[in-house]
């Protein structure tokens, strides 16, 4: 489970995110009325933030494998398991709203530092689509 | 952007630590060998331009709130 105890975590990224190198301090900041969804927002360019989430709330089967060089940047020991989150792009239309599982963040949670990795020989996509089951599921009613 | 001329056994260094060595040169493109530090991350080009494209696609400053309430939702509902 991605879970700190606090509600904001400063996370380090050493090499920025892909396409945002400067980006090497964010804060994850959990958003209580929209769980499981964080926020991951830049601490160096206030306009830059990402909606992320626990893939595996969202697809239970999903099970990456740790790159050789991200355990090695994030000092991950073969026995910890790293956090794990993935960018979503909300569209205006929810139904069209992907996520992506090409290029996991994963972090170490006992050091905060985390990295963007691209996994390769995977089929995994960076804007796979929500699963069927929740697109078909009538809205819950409260 | 620096331009160098290699022939095939011949390799460049990058910083102090990367080195990129041509192993053969063919009619269809010409192989690469990459020595890095086992930190380093390699990925050809457009993997990493897609991804790159994807971050800045994703990279917001507004929230749809009503998408985000609307998948959270369905989200919670289907975990009880």
């Amino acid at each position: 489970m991605s879970k700190f105890n606090s509600d904001e975590t400063v996370l380090h990224f050493e090499e920025g995110i892909v396409g945002f190198p400067a980006m090497r301090q964010a804060a994850l900041v959990r958003l209580p009325d929209y769980e499981p969804f964080w926020w991951l927002a830049s601490l160096t360019d206030p306009h830059t933030k990402f909606l992320v989430v626990d893939p595996r709330e969202i697809f239970t089967d999903y099970e990456p494998a740790l790159p050789a060089e991200i355990a090695a940047r994030l000092d991950l020991q073969s026995a910890e398991k790293p956090l794990i989150f993935s960018t979503v792009k909300i569209s205006s239309d929810w139904t069209n709203t992907t996520i992506n599982l090409r290029a996991p963040l994963f972090v170490n949670a006992a050091t905060k530092r985390g990295a963007q990795a691209i996994l390769s020989g995977t089929n995994f996509r960076h804007d796979e689509r929500l699963p069927e089951s929740v697109l078909s599921e009538e809205k819950g009613g409260e | 952007m620096l331009v160098l001329t290699r022939r095939a056994g011949e390799k460049v260094v990058i910083g102090n630590e990367i080195v990129v060595e041509v192993l053969s040169i063919g009619g269809e493109g010409v192989r690469l060998g990459i020595v890095a530090p086992r930190e380093t991350s390699v990925h050809r080009y457009e993997v990493f331009s897609e991804i790159q494209e994807s971050n800045r696609a994703a990279a917001t400053d507004e929230i749809n709130q009503s998408s985000i309430e609307n998948i959270a939702a369905r989200l919670r509902k289907q975990q009880k």
